[in-house]
Protein backbone atom coordinates (compact mmCIF):
# COMPACT_ATOMS: atom_id res chain seq x y z
CA UNK A 1 0.00 0.00 0.00
CA UNK A 2 1.41 3.00 -1.35
CA UNK A 3 0.10 5.72 1.55
CA UNK A 4 0.74 9.71 0.92
CA UNK A 5 -1.44 10.88 3.43
CA UNK A 6 -0.81 10.82 7.46
CA UNK A 7 -1.84 11.96 10.41
CA UNK A 8 -0.93 14.89 11.98
CA UNK A 9 0.98 15.42 14.98
CA UNK A 10 -1.84 17.14 16.68
CA UNK A 11 -4.24 13.76 16.35
CA UNK A 12 -1.09 11.83 17.28
CA UNK A 13 -1.05 13.24 20.13
CA UNK A 14 -4.43 13.66 20.91
CA UNK A 15 -4.36 9.72 20.61
CA UNK A 16 -1.47 8.84 22.66
CA UNK A 17 -2.92 11.21 25.49
CA UNK A 18 -6.39 8.70 25.47
CA UNK A 19 -8.31 12.13 24.77
CA UNK A 20 -10.17 10.64 21.67
CA UNK A 21 -13.84 9.12 21.55
CA UNK A 22 -13.50 5.45 19.79
CA UNK A 23 -15.24 6.59 16.42
CA UNK A 24 -11.84 8.59 15.77
CA UNK A 25 -9.73 6.04 17.66
CA UNK A 26 -11.45 3.20 15.16
CA UNK A 27 -10.10 5.91 12.06
CA UNK A 28 -7.00 6.31 14.20
CA UNK A 29 -6.26 2.74 14.03
CA UNK A 30 -7.22 1.83 10.81
CA UNK A 31 -4.30 3.85 9.57
CA UNK A 32 -1.79 3.37 11.75
CA UNK A 33 -2.65 -0.81 10.42
CA UNK A 34 -1.06 0.24 7.41
CA UNK A 35 0.87 2.89 8.05
CA UNK A 36 4.75 1.91 9.50
CA UNK A 37 5.36 5.67 9.65
CA UNK A 38 2.71 7.29 11.04
CA UNK A 39 3.38 3.33 14.14
CA UNK A 40 6.77 4.83 14.47
CA UNK A 41 5.70 8.52 15.12
CA UNK A 42 3.20 6.78 17.68
CA UNK A 43 5.56 5.26 19.65
CA UNK A 44 7.28 8.04 20.07
CA UNK A 45 4.32 10.30 21.11
CA UNK A 46 3.94 7.27 23.90
CA UNK A 47 7.13 7.15 25.40
CA UNK A 48 7.00 11.08 25.68
CA UNK A 49 3.85 10.01 27.61
CA UNK A 50 6.38 7.72 29.95
CA UNK A 51 8.70 10.95 30.01
CA UNK A 52 6.59 13.36 31.35
CA UNK A 53 4.71 10.35 33.61
CA UNK A 54 8.39 10.02 34.82
CA UNK A 55 8.13 14.05 35.88
CA UNK A 56 4.92 14.14 37.47
CA UNK A 57 4.55 15.33 40.51
CA UNK A 58 3.91 12.99 43.03
CA UNK A 59 0.20 12.65 45.30
CA UNK A 60 0.10 10.37 48.87
CA UNK A 61 -1.09 7.54 48.03
CA UNK A 62 -3.60 5.87 50.63
CA UNK A 63 -2.82 1.46 49.43
CA UNK A 64 0.24 -0.08 50.25
CA UNK A 65 2.00 -2.22 47.96
CA UNK A 66 1.34 -5.16 50.32
CA UNK A 67 -2.24 -4.74 50.19
CA UNK A 68 -2.65 -4.34 46.14
CA UNK A 69 -0.54 -7.81 46.48
CA UNK A 70 -3.05 -9.05 48.85
CA UNK A 71 -5.47 -8.37 46.00
CA UNK A 72 -4.05 -9.96 43.43
CA UNK A 73 -4.24 -12.64 45.69
CA UNK A 74 -7.64 -13.01 46.43
CA UNK A 75 -8.57 -12.62 42.85
CA UNK A 76 -9.93 -9.32 43.14
CA UNK A 77 -10.63 -8.65 39.29
CA UNK A 78 -9.45 -11.85 38.15
CA UNK A 79 -12.84 -13.39 37.52
CA UNK A 80 -13.69 -10.30 35.55
CA UNK A 81 -10.32 -10.50 33.67
CA UNK A 82 -11.28 -14.39 32.93
CA UNK A 83 -14.78 -13.34 31.24
CA UNK A 84 -12.90 -10.93 29.57
CA UNK A 85 -10.57 -13.11 28.09
CA UNK A 86 -13.42 -15.70 27.17
CA UNK A 87 -15.37 -12.62 25.21
CA UNK A 88 -12.27 -11.73 23.46
CA UNK A 89 -11.39 -15.60 22.24
CA UNK A 90 -15.53 -15.67 21.30
CA UNK A 91 -14.31 -12.53 19.35
CA UNK A 92 -11.53 -13.44 17.33
CA UNK A 93 -13.31 -16.81 16.47
CA UNK A 94 -15.97 -14.98 15.30
CA UNK A 95 -13.89 -12.22 13.59
CA UNK A 96 -11.69 -14.86 11.65
CA UNK A 97 -14.59 -15.82 9.62
CA UNK A 98 -15.82 -12.34 9.11
CA UNK A 99 -12.09 -11.05 8.25
CA UNK A 100 -12.11 -13.77 5.47
CA UNK A 101 -14.75 -11.34 3.46
CA UNK A 102 -13.48 -8.30 4.56
CA UNK A 103 -10.42 -7.47 3.35
CA UNK A 104 -10.34 -4.24 2.32
CA UNK A 105 -11.16 -3.33 5.89
CA UNK A 106 -8.16 -3.00 8.29
CA UNK A 107 -9.43 -5.44 11.67
CA UNK A 108 -10.33 -2.09 14.08
CA UNK A 109 -13.18 -1.55 10.88
CA UNK A 110 -14.16 -5.22 10.31
CA UNK A 111 -15.11 -5.56 13.55
CA UNK A 112 -17.96 -2.89 13.76
CA UNK A 113 -18.94 -4.84 10.03
CA UNK A 114 -21.74 -7.75 10.47
CA UNK A 115 -20.74 -8.47 6.63
CA UNK A 116 -18.75 -7.96 3.70
CA UNK A 117 -18.42 -4.37 2.28
CA UNK A 118 -20.04 -5.18 -0.79
CA UNK A 119 -23.14 -6.59 1.22
CA UNK A 120 -23.65 -4.22 3.57
CA UNK A 121 -27.23 -2.32 3.60
CA UNK A 122 -26.32 0.28 2.21
CA UNK A 123 -28.85 3.24 2.24
CA UNK A 124 -29.00 5.52 -0.47
CA UNK A 125 -28.96 9.33 0.28
CA UNK A 126 -28.85 11.04 -2.99
CA UNK A 127 -27.61 10.09 -6.24
CA UNK A 128 -24.24 8.19 -6.64
CA UNK A 129 -23.91 8.63 -2.32
CA UNK A 130 -24.62 5.75 -0.22
CA UNK A 131 -23.58 5.46 3.37
CA UNK A 132 -23.92 3.01 6.09
CA UNK A 133 -23.83 4.36 9.78
CA UNK A 134 -21.86 2.89 12.38
CA UNK A 135 -23.29 4.69 15.50
CA UNK A 136 -26.60 6.10 16.14
CA UNK A 137 -25.09 8.27 18.52
CA UNK A 138 -23.79 10.76 16.57
CA UNK A 139 -26.74 11.58 14.76
CA UNK A 140 -27.01 15.32 15.72
CA UNK A 141 -23.69 16.07 17.02
CA UNK A 142 -21.01 14.53 14.26
CA UNK A 143 -20.87 11.28 12.22
CA UNK A 144 -19.42 7.56 12.13
CA UNK A 145 -19.93 6.07 9.19
CA UNK A 146 -19.13 4.38 5.77
CA UNK A 147 -19.65 6.55 2.65
CA UNK A 148 -19.78 4.49 -0.73
CA UNK A 149 -19.75 7.13 -3.65
CA UNK A 150 -20.03 6.69 -7.05
CA UNK A 151 -17.44 7.20 -9.61
CA UNK A 152 -17.81 11.47 -10.55
CA UNK A 153 -19.76 12.52 -7.53
CA UNK A 154 -18.62 15.33 -6.17
CA UNK A 155 -19.56 15.77 -2.38
CA UNK A 156 -20.43 19.35 -1.43
CA UNK A 157 -17.91 21.85 -0.16
CA UNK A 158 -17.97 21.46 3.30
CA UNK A 159 -15.98 22.25 6.70
CA UNK A 160 -16.32 21.62 10.51
CA UNK A 161 -16.24 23.25 13.94
CA UNK A 162 -13.80 20.53 15.07
CA UNK A 163 -11.72 17.43 13.72
CA UNK A 164 -12.90 15.34 10.66
CA UNK A 165 -10.92 12.11 9.62
CA UNK A 166 -11.72 10.47 6.41
CA UNK A 167 -9.96 7.19 6.00
CA UNK A 168 -9.94 5.80 2.50
CA UNK A 169 -11.35 1.61 2.59
CA UNK A 170 -11.23 1.14 -1.54
CA UNK A 171 -10.80 3.33 -4.21
CA UNK A 172 -9.75 7.46 -4.42
CA UNK A 173 -10.83 10.94 -4.41
CA UNK A 174 -9.34 14.17 -4.99
CA UNK A 175 -9.61 17.28 -3.25
CA UNK A 176 -7.84 20.77 -2.91
CA UNK A 177 -5.36 18.51 -0.86
CA UNK A 178 -4.20 15.85 -3.55
CA UNK A 179 -5.50 12.37 -4.29
CA UNK A 180 -6.87 9.97 -1.55
CA UNK A 181 -6.05 6.01 -2.03
CA UNK A 182 -7.03 3.45 -0.18
CA UNK A 183 -4.88 3.51 3.05
CA UNK A 184 -4.69 7.47 3.24
CA UNK A 185 -6.32 9.61 5.87
CA UNK A 186 -7.41 12.95 5.48
CA UNK A 187 -6.63 14.59 8.85
CA UNK A 188 -8.68 18.00 8.44
CA UNK A 189 -9.31 20.71 11.36
CA UNK A 190 -11.54 23.36 11.99
CA UNK A 191 -9.39 25.63 9.40
CA UNK A 192 -9.78 23.42 6.32
CA UNK A 193 -12.92 22.94 4.24
CA UNK A 194 -12.98 20.53 1.25
CA UNK A 195 -14.68 19.26 -1.74
CA UNK A 196 -13.93 15.73 -2.25
CA UNK A 197 -14.39 14.30 -6.15
CA UNK A 198 -14.23 10.53 -6.84
CA UNK A 199 -11.66 10.65 -9.54
CA UNK A 200 -11.48 7.30 -10.74
CA UNK A 201 -13.64 4.67 -12.40
CA UNK A 202 -14.19 2.67 -9.02
CA UNK A 203 -16.17 3.44 -6.00
CA UNK A 204 -15.07 5.10 -3.51
CA UNK A 205 -15.47 3.88 0.03
CA UNK A 206 -14.21 6.33 2.88
CA UNK A 207 -14.91 5.56 6.21
CA UNK A 208 -15.59 8.98 8.01
CA UNK A 209 -15.48 10.35 11.80
CA UNK A 210 -16.57 13.97 12.46
CA UNK A 211 -17.58 15.38 16.32
CA UNK A 212 -19.28 18.25 14.86
CA UNK A 213 -21.75 18.33 12.28
CA UNK A 214 -20.56 19.53 8.40
CA UNK A 215 -20.98 23.32 7.87
CA UNK A 216 -21.50 23.32 4.16
CA UNK A 217 -21.24 26.28 1.88
CA UNK A 218 -24.37 27.61 0.06
CA UNK A 219 -27.53 27.16 0.57
CA UNK A 220 -27.95 23.58 -1.42
CA UNK A 221 -25.47 22.18 0.77
CA UNK A 222 -27.64 23.39 3.76
CA UNK A 223 -30.72 21.95 2.25
CA UNK A 224 -29.45 18.75 1.30
CA UNK A 225 -27.09 18.21 4.90
CA UNK A 226 -29.83 16.83 7.06
CA UNK A 227 -29.75 13.79 4.44
CA UNK A 228 -26.03 13.48 3.83
CA UNK A 229 -25.26 13.81 7.20
CA UNK A 230 -21.53 14.35 7.47
CA UNK B 1 11.55 32.35 28.66
CA UNK B 2 14.04 29.72 27.99
CA UNK B 3 14.91 29.84 24.04
CA UNK B 4 17.11 26.68 24.00
CA UNK B 5 16.89 25.44 20.40
CA UNK B 6 17.26 21.30 19.90
CA UNK B 7 20.14 20.48 18.20
CA UNK B 8 22.30 17.46 17.64
CA UNK B 9 23.32 15.42 20.54
CA UNK B 10 26.43 15.48 22.64
CA UNK B 11 27.42 11.88 23.46
CA UNK B 12 27.03 11.46 27.10
CA UNK B 13 29.49 9.27 28.71
CA UNK B 14 27.22 6.39 30.61
CA UNK B 15 28.00 6.96 34.17
CA UNK B 16 26.25 5.04 37.17
CA UNK B 17 26.19 8.64 39.13
CA UNK B 18 23.78 9.51 36.83
CA UNK B 19 21.05 9.31 38.53
CA UNK B 20 18.24 9.02 36.05
CA UNK B 21 19.77 6.25 34.20
CA UNK B 22 20.26 4.34 37.47
CA UNK B 23 16.44 5.03 38.55
CA UNK B 24 15.55 3.43 34.56
CA UNK B 25 17.96 0.37 35.58
CA UNK B 26 16.52 0.11 38.83
CA UNK B 27 12.76 0.30 37.88
CA UNK B 28 13.91 -2.63 34.48
CA UNK B 29 15.28 -4.77 36.57
CA UNK B 30 12.68 -4.91 39.19
CA UNK B 31 10.07 -5.32 36.12
CA UNK B 32 11.88 -8.30 34.72
CA UNK B 33 11.45 -9.54 38.53
CA UNK B 34 8.16 -9.07 38.67
CA UNK B 35 7.65 -11.37 35.44
CA UNK B 36 10.17 -14.06 36.38
CA UNK B 37 9.12 -14.79 39.29
CA UNK B 38 6.95 -12.60 41.01
CA UNK B 39 9.52 -10.80 43.04
CA UNK B 40 7.09 -8.95 45.90
CA UNK B 41 10.36 -6.79 46.85
CA UNK B 42 10.92 -5.41 43.52
CA UNK B 43 7.03 -4.92 43.23
CA UNK B 44 7.36 -2.80 46.29
CA UNK B 45 9.84 -1.01 44.99
CA UNK B 46 7.84 -0.38 41.13
CA UNK B 47 4.90 0.85 43.33
CA UNK B 48 6.95 3.22 45.87
CA UNK B 49 8.03 4.78 42.69
CA UNK B 50 5.27 4.83 40.14
CA UNK B 51 1.90 4.64 42.47
CA UNK B 52 1.90 8.75 43.15
CA UNK B 53 2.71 9.39 39.82
CA UNK B 54 0.20 7.37 38.33
CA UNK B 55 -2.80 8.58 40.76
CA UNK B 56 -1.58 11.99 40.49
CA UNK B 57 -2.12 11.25 36.17
CA UNK B 58 -5.71 10.40 37.04
CA UNK B 59 -6.28 13.31 39.50
CA UNK B 60 -5.05 15.68 36.53
CA UNK B 61 -7.07 14.23 34.07
CA UNK B 62 -10.13 15.25 36.57
CA UNK B 63 -10.62 12.08 38.67
CA UNK B 64 -11.85 12.43 42.68
CA UNK B 65 -9.25 11.20 44.57
CA UNK B 66 -11.42 7.93 45.74
CA UNK B 67 -12.02 6.65 42.42
CA UNK B 68 -8.11 7.75 41.41
CA UNK B 69 -6.63 5.52 44.10
CA UNK B 70 -8.92 2.72 43.42
CA UNK B 71 -8.04 2.93 39.75
CA UNK B 72 -4.41 3.35 40.35
CA UNK B 73 -4.34 -0.01 42.74
CA UNK B 74 -6.13 -1.25 39.28
CA UNK B 75 -3.84 -0.50 37.29
CA UNK B 76 -0.76 -1.42 39.38
CA UNK B 77 -2.20 -4.75 39.94
CA UNK B 78 -2.29 -4.70 35.73
CA UNK B 79 1.56 -4.56 36.13
CA UNK B 80 2.05 -7.41 38.29
CA UNK B 81 -0.05 -9.68 36.28
CA UNK B 82 1.21 -8.40 32.97
CA UNK B 83 4.90 -8.13 34.06
CA UNK B 84 6.21 -10.88 31.80
CA UNK B 85 4.60 -9.07 28.96
CA UNK B 86 6.64 -6.59 29.10
CA UNK B 87 9.59 -6.59 26.31
CA UNK B 88 12.06 -4.00 27.26
CA UNK B 89 13.60 -4.54 23.48
CA UNK B 90 10.01 -2.53 22.78
CA UNK B 91 9.79 -0.04 25.22
CA UNK B 92 11.25 1.81 28.43
CA UNK B 93 9.47 1.27 31.72
CA UNK B 94 7.77 4.69 31.79
CA UNK B 95 6.24 4.19 28.36
CA UNK B 96 4.55 0.80 29.27
CA UNK B 97 3.24 2.13 32.50
CA UNK B 98 1.92 5.03 30.97
CA UNK B 99 -0.10 3.03 28.16
CA UNK B 100 -1.19 0.78 30.97
CA UNK B 101 -2.63 3.46 33.25
CA UNK B 102 -4.24 5.25 29.68
CA UNK B 103 -5.64 2.44 28.29
CA UNK B 104 -6.97 1.58 32.15
CA UNK B 105 -8.15 4.81 32.47
CA UNK B 106 -10.47 4.60 29.52
CA UNK B 107 -11.91 0.83 30.15
CA UNK B 108 -12.89 2.33 33.36
CA UNK B 109 -14.57 5.53 31.58
CA UNK B 110 -15.99 3.97 29.09
CA UNK B 111 -16.53 0.64 29.52
CA UNK B 112 -14.79 -0.71 26.15
CA UNK B 113 -10.97 -0.91 25.31
CA UNK B 114 -9.15 1.74 23.11
CA UNK B 115 -8.85 0.69 19.73
CA UNK B 116 -5.42 -0.14 18.99
CA UNK B 117 -3.58 -1.53 15.69
CA UNK B 118 -3.85 -5.88 15.75
CA UNK B 119 -0.50 -7.14 15.55
CA UNK B 120 -1.75 -9.97 13.71
CA UNK B 121 -3.99 -8.14 11.73
CA UNK B 122 -3.11 -9.23 8.27
CA UNK B 123 -3.08 -5.91 6.31
CA UNK B 124 -0.74 -4.41 8.96
CA UNK B 125 1.90 -3.19 7.15
CA UNK B 126 4.98 -5.12 7.75
CA UNK B 127 7.82 -3.24 5.59
CA UNK B 128 9.77 -3.28 9.05
CA UNK B 129 10.60 -6.89 10.13
CA UNK B 130 11.42 -7.38 13.73
CA UNK B 131 15.28 -7.12 13.94
CA UNK B 132 15.28 -3.89 11.57
CA UNK B 133 17.53 -1.25 13.14
CA UNK B 134 14.94 1.14 12.58
CA UNK B 135 12.42 0.11 15.35
CA UNK B 136 14.92 0.12 17.99
CA UNK B 137 14.45 3.71 18.29
CA UNK B 138 12.22 3.53 21.88
CA UNK B 139 13.86 0.02 22.78
CA UNK B 140 16.66 0.47 25.39
CA UNK B 141 17.79 2.58 28.05
CA UNK B 142 19.50 4.45 25.72
CA UNK B 143 16.53 5.69 23.86
CA UNK B 144 15.19 6.59 26.90
CA UNK B 145 18.03 8.54 27.97
CA UNK B 146 17.83 10.45 24.22
CA UNK B 147 13.99 11.00 24.53
CA UNK B 148 14.70 12.75 27.96
CA UNK B 149 17.55 15.14 26.93
CA UNK B 150 15.26 15.35 23.66
CA UNK B 151 12.21 16.31 26.06
CA UNK B 152 14.89 18.64 28.08
CA UNK B 153 15.86 21.05 25.58
CA UNK B 154 12.32 21.77 24.24
CA UNK B 155 11.43 25.60 25.03
CA UNK B 156 9.16 26.04 28.09
CA UNK B 157 6.17 27.14 25.80
CA UNK B 158 6.28 23.52 24.57
CA UNK B 159 6.69 21.70 27.56
CA UNK B 160 3.93 23.76 28.80
CA UNK B 161 1.55 22.63 26.13
CA UNK B 162 2.79 18.63 26.06
CA UNK B 163 2.29 18.80 30.24
CA UNK B 164 -1.38 20.62 30.26
CA UNK B 165 -2.59 17.77 27.38
CA UNK B 166 -0.80 14.52 28.51
CA UNK B 167 -1.34 15.38 32.25
CA UNK B 168 -4.22 17.60 32.44
CA UNK B 169 -6.30 16.08 29.64
CA UNK B 170 -7.42 18.94 28.17
CA UNK B 171 -8.32 19.56 24.80
CA UNK B 172 -6.26 21.60 22.55
CA UNK B 173 -9.28 24.42 22.81
CA UNK B 174 -9.28 24.78 26.41
CA UNK B 175 -5.08 25.06 26.87
CA UNK B 176 -5.90 27.59 23.84
CA UNK B 177 -8.33 29.59 26.28
CA UNK B 178 -6.21 28.62 29.62
CA UNK B 179 -3.34 30.10 28.28
CA UNK B 180 -4.99 33.36 26.19
CA UNK B 181 -3.96 31.99 22.98
CA UNK B 182 -5.07 31.16 19.97
CA UNK B 183 -5.89 27.34 18.96
CA UNK B 184 -3.46 27.46 15.84
CA UNK B 185 -0.31 28.59 17.88
CA UNK B 186 -1.49 25.95 20.84
CA UNK B 187 -1.85 23.41 17.41
CA UNK B 188 1.87 24.52 16.32
CA UNK B 189 3.90 24.36 19.37
CA UNK B 190 2.73 20.78 19.99
CA UNK B 191 4.08 20.22 15.88
CA UNK B 192 7.12 21.79 16.75
CA UNK B 193 7.53 19.87 19.70
CA UNK B 194 6.87 16.57 18.31
CA UNK B 195 9.29 17.43 15.30
CA UNK B 196 11.86 18.35 17.50
CA UNK B 197 11.91 15.54 19.57
CA UNK B 198 11.43 13.07 16.58
CA UNK B 199 14.85 15.00 14.97
CA UNK B 200 16.85 14.81 17.68
CA UNK B 201 16.47 11.42 18.29
CA UNK B 202 16.94 10.60 14.50
CA UNK B 203 19.83 12.59 14.64
CA UNK B 204 21.27 10.38 17.07
CA UNK B 205 20.64 7.83 15.35
CA UNK B 206 17.48 6.40 16.97
CA UNK B 207 14.94 6.88 14.30
CA UNK B 208 14.58 6.27 10.86
CA UNK B 209 15.26 10.02 8.93
CA UNK B 210 13.04 12.77 9.76
CA UNK B 211 10.89 12.88 6.77
CA UNK B 212 7.83 12.78 9.00
CA UNK B 213 8.45 16.66 9.20
CA UNK B 214 6.57 17.46 5.88
CA UNK B 215 3.08 19.03 6.44
CA UNK B 216 0.93 16.18 6.58
CA UNK B 217 -2.91 16.51 5.82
Amino acid sequence: MNISHHLTDETLQDYACGSLDPAMETLIACHLTVCRKCREREAVADAVGGVLLVEQEEVAVSGLATEVLERARLGGVSASAGAKVADRVADRVADRERRLTCSDAPRPLARLLPRNLDDLAWRRVAPGIRQFNLSTRHRHDGAFKLLHLSPGVTLMSHGHADRELTYVVRGSYTDAYGRFNSGDIADLDESSAHRPVVDADEPCIALIATNSPARFRGIFGRIMQPFVGI
Amino acid sequence: MNTTVPGPPETRPESDSDPALVLRKRMSRNLAAIGEHRDEAAFADLYGYYAGRVKSFLMGKGMNEDAAEELMQEIMLTVWRRAESYDPTKAAVSTWLFTIARNRRIDYLRGNSRIEVELDDEMLDLETTEDDPQERYVSNAQSAELLEAAMARLPQEQRQVMHLSYYRGQSHGAIARWLDLPIGTVKSRIRLAMQSVRSYMSDAGALPGSESDEREV
